[in-house]
């Protein structure tokens, strides 16, 4: 056992840049001694050890942020990052006002975790929240969702969607002759799965979404497929791990066939019918949930919906958290390309 | 695989062949590494992680012992490893990836034996100055003495302590992290409603006019806000109020002396009485007085004589908890010695020698050794090292050969008052520097509001007015009530007279010159000072405090570089940092050349 366990260290070692390794290693040390045995999460722990930035109205590269508060009642709060506006003398006299008079592209971005780690504010999506402002020219709406194991389902996706209402009122994100808002749900591991349910219910709402941007989306189902089998422990992420997220985010007693987990499984929805988005779904190669992600491309293809696949052979999960290999700036276009595609098309209805 | 952007890839053993170097050359840079300021990796520190760009490797080793460590303790099912490592370590400073990987490897290789259940210290009644008759049942277990047992029986955490305080790779940051620091302008918009938006606008507004002299424009302005201010409700209501009336004062400049407002010499007991309800109706001095106690008693472990210098002593409601905690400690509670200081009393009430007395009662009902002395000072400045030095060195001990004094000096929301004049905080920290304190606690409003133009200051402080005053309407709302009674009402009164302060007074007469953790680092670290980091443990009893706390949901406790701070929703609100005199540079003249 521990000599197979030398391997997998070696292994990942080989496929990663040495920044990559020393960041995603953290994480896993971290997470590990976050989760308990007993399905309990030392939040105070997690909250002490996670970086996080302030927002700040000051231009930083272009760009600005500001937190807002969505929902007062269950302190439903969301960072959203916009360019600076063109004025540099009265930054927050223009916070509110659209970026720019052409169409312009909104992002609701769900931030990865799991469901459990991670929030709006931690330095790592704060990041990559600013970078898609720059790569899009977006306004990005990063929504600060409920976490298990206190918040179970349906909680995470009951926040975007307050956050996705909430963006359908604001007048100032509104653009085009058509003053539409022009939106798109994007999200990395647990945030693509928001993504993909919010996305349900705003087709079922007649809400329009124009597409919606999966990384490394998070699902999974009760048999163990052979990426599971082949890939666990190997690139910083193991099966028991995946377990123990999904058992602290379903409802008690629900196994992964739940939809939640699994949308295109047993227990899964049927989409013909719903004017379901158009996605764009980017999958690591040696991330071990894949099957799950691929299936979850097919599921959508059978149904009728348009999705593009995006397959990187040899990343590994967290590889767009630093812009030092070609997956990141291979991806950063694709996803650039999807949003300007779809910002002037309707979606697919 | 295409290299344009990459890093280099390491192959199996290459970085084996790096790491022993990187060994050396660490650890010569461990102790004193401010002065030597390796260059920090740009790419990490963009996610808020502090690596040299040297230490990599090293840094990529060490955690993959680690992983080593965690599979073969897995294999053999032993959770016990983990969960030590979650619960019973205590962490510092995450940031500082390096030191943080090596402290947990050495809890691997050096385990403390498990440790006792510890007393349960209690409620929030700790904080009030009744004595306390018998200890009372805790409804929720607030443990501020529990960890110091791996504290007292020393320990190699004792000595990984002094490497964590020095090697924060910090030196080449520290600029940069004041200049962003001073830039930065959190931001959290409560009200995005049309009306909220442009009370907001017309105030700023005003401001320019004001900055640019333009009095009648700003006339003008102060008069819409106060109708665009009607229309309003809640915490934009009131702040809106505080600041048009700051605005007013500052245009038609009324007699600063003998008048009615926040400029005037109003008596120190109405200023007490607003602390205290500042006190009850938020959580924001009770987390100041825990964090701080919390790093006090972790310096003063294992010492059987302590003395805490109190720069603003007012009602000494920080000091029953400590008190509390010490009687508690494993191995008895040492001689206690407390000095006040507070400002002169117009009415020559003797207001900091009642409150030493009330404090002696408390200590000798839980049978601590206890002693007083209360100053009087104008200001902090006037004080002078020997007015806290120990001058009874025997304590009545006679003869015997006693335990120098081991001393804490604690400020909250006191030094910033000092930068209305120069040369005054200087002097105040040498004279802290010259009673050579084991400790310095320093809490303060984590805000600039003491930079750049008018307009920007006004800005800045508008933003964290805004916030303060909606945490005090989310947590009377949270908790249930309509509005926070007399207590919230007095503490808007408190806050006001400080935004009244920072508007529309200059000169010696703005006492109000908040400055952030990374501008008072700066501050501390030219005074000779370095950082003693404050850990996990405090924090995650700072946020159980906080749950008890009613309304606590909005309240957030975040850890910054080895400091903790305290805020509404995202926005840091106060800091509480622990300091204490750096060890002497090695070569005083690269220590001179690298400042």
């Amino acid at each position: 056992m521990a000599g197979s366990n030398e391997v997998n260290a070696n292994e990942s070692k080989m496929v990663v840049p040495l920044h990559t390794w020393v960041l995603i290693s953290n994480f896993k040390l971290a997470y590990n001694m976050l989760r308990r045995p007993d399905g309990t999460f030392d939040r105070h722990l997690a909250e002490f050890l996670d970086r996080k930035v302030p927002a700040n109205a000051s231009p930083v590269n272009g760009v600005v942020s500001f937190d807002v508060v969505i929902d007062r009642t269950n302190n439903l709060l969301a960072r959203i990052y916009r360019p600076a506006p063109p004025n540099p003398t009265t930054p927050l006299a223009d916070l509110h006002r659209p970026p720019s008079s052409d169409p312009f592209p909104v992002i609701i971005f769900f931030h990865g975790g799991s469901f459990a780690h991670s929030s709006s504010n931690t330095a790592i999506y704060d990041s990559l929240c600013r970078r898609f402002v720059s790569l899009c020219g977006a306004v990005v709406i990063s929504v600060d969702y409920r976490r298990s194991p206190e918040y179970r389902y349906p909680c995470a996706y009951d926040d975007g969607w307050a956050a996705l209402k909430w963006a359908s009122t604001e007048p100032w994100l509104h653009s085009g002759k058509d003053a539409k808002l022009r939106v798109f749900l994007c999200g990395d591991s647990s945030g693509g799965n928001i993504a993909h349910h919010v996305a349900v219910k705003a087709a079922e709402s007649g809400i329009e979404v124009s597409g919606n941007i999966l990384l490394n989306p998070m699902f999974g189902g009760n048999h163990r497929t052979e990426s599971e089998k082949r890939l666990d422990g190997k690139y910083f992420v193991t099966i028991q791990d995946r377990d123990w997220y999904w058992k602290a985010y379903l409802p008690e007693g629900a196994n992964r066939d739940h939809p939640a987990c699994n949308p295109f499984g047993p227990n899964g929805m049927k989409l013909e019918e719903l004017p379901f988005t158009k996605s764009l779904v980017i999958v690591a190669g040696l991330d071990l949930v894949q099957d799950w992600q691929l299936a979850y491309t097919e599921g959508l293809k059978k149904a009728g919906k348009e999705v593009k696949l995006v397959y990187r052979e040899q990343a590994t999960i967290g590889f767009y958290l630093l812009p030092n290999t070609d997956h990141f700036y291979e991806v950063m276009e694709e996803i650039k390309n999807f949003v300007t595609c779809n910002l002037k098309q309707p979606a697919n209805i | 695989m295409k290299r344009g952007h990459q890093d280099t890839l390491h192959g199996g053993g290459g970085w084996y062949a790096v790491a022993p170097e990187m060994e050396r050359g660490k650890r010569k840079t461990t102790m004193g590494a401010a002065e030597e300021g390796g260059e920090v990796d740009e790419l990490l520190a963009a996610l808020g992680y502090k690596v040299r760009s040297s230490d990599m490797a090293d840094v990529a080793h060490k955690l993959e012992q680690l992983e080593m460590a965690m599979v073969s303790s897995a294999a053999t099912n032993d959770d016990a490893l983990l969960s030590h490592l979650a619960s019973d370590t205590v962490h510092y400073n995450p940031s500082d990836l390096s030191t943080w990987v090596d402290n947990i490897l050495s809890e691997l290789n050096a385990p403390p034996p498990p440790l006792p259940t510890p007393p349960a210290l209690t409620s929030p009644d700790a904080y009030d100055l009744k004595p306390l008759p018998a200890l009372p049942a805790p409804a929720v277990p607030l443990v501020l003495g529990s960890d110091l047992q791996s504290e007292v029986t020393p320990s190699p955490r004792d000595r990984k302590r002094m490497k964590v305080c020095s090697s924060p790779p910090s030196s080449s940051t520290t600029t940069d992290a004041a200049t962003s620091a001073a830039a930065a302008l959190p931001v959290v918009v409560v009200d995005s409603q049309e009306a909220g938006i442009r009370l907001v606008h017309a105030l700023l507004a005003c401001a320019e006019a004001v900055q640019q002299d333009n009095l009648k424009a700003a006339d003008a302005l102060v008069k819409q806000i106060s109708m665009l201010a009607t229309s309003q409700g809640g915490a934009m209501r009131k702040v809106a109020g505080y600041f048009a009336e700051a605005l007013a004062r500052r245009i038609y400049r009324p007699q600063p002396r003998g008048g009615v407002g926040c400029c005037s010499f109003d008596s120190v007991a109405f200023d007490d009485m607003l602390h205290m309800h500042f006190y009850e109706s938020c959580p924001f001095l009770k987390f100041a007085h825990f964090t701080a106690n919390q790093a006090i008693l972790e310096a003063f472990a294992g010492c059987r004589r302590v003395h805490v210098v109190d720069f603003g002593m007012r009602q000494g409601m920080q000091w029953p908890a400590l008190l509390q905690a010490l009687a508690l400690r494993p191995g008895g509670p040492p001689s206690f010695r407390l000095t006040g200081i507070g400002p002169p009393q117009p009415d020559n009430s003797d207001a900091l020698q009642e409150v030493g007395w009330k404090l002696a009662q408390l200590a000798e009902s839980i049978r601590v050794d206890f002693r007083y002395r209360g100053f009087v000072a104008a200001s902090l400045a006037d004080l002078e090292p020997y007015m806290l030095l120990d001058q009874d060195a025997d304590g009545g001990g006679g003869g015997k050969d006693e335990e120098p004094e081991v001393v804490a000096v604690n400020s909250v929301f006191e030094l910033h008052r000092l930068l209305a004049r120069p040369g005054a905080l200087e002097k105040v920290l040498g004279t802290v520097r010259a009673v050579r304190p084991r400790i310095v606690t320093v809490v303060e409003q984590e805000a600039n509001h003491n930079g750049g133009t008018f307009q920007e200051r006004f800005t800045e402080a508008l933003h964290y007015y805004s916030t303060m005053f909606d945490s005090l309407e989310g947590g009377a709302a949270a908790a249930g009530a309509d509005d926070g009674g007399p207590d919230q009402a007095l503490s808007e009164v408190y806050l006001g007279r400080q935004i009244c302060n920072v508007v529309a007074c200059e000169g010696a007469e703005r006492t109000e010159r908040h400055e952030t953790l990374a501008q008072w680092r700066g501050r501390m670290d030219r005074a000779g000072f370095e950082p003693v980091p404050i850990g996990s443990n405090a924090f995650k009893q700072a946020s159980m405090l906080l749950a008890l706390f009613a309304g606590g949901d909005g309240y957030r406790v975040e850890e910054k570089d080895g400091c903790l701070t305290l805020g509404w929703h995202t926005r840091p609100l106060i800091a509480t940092s622990a300091w204490r005199v750096a060890a002497p540079a090695e070569d005083p003249l690269s220590a001179s050349a690298a400042r």
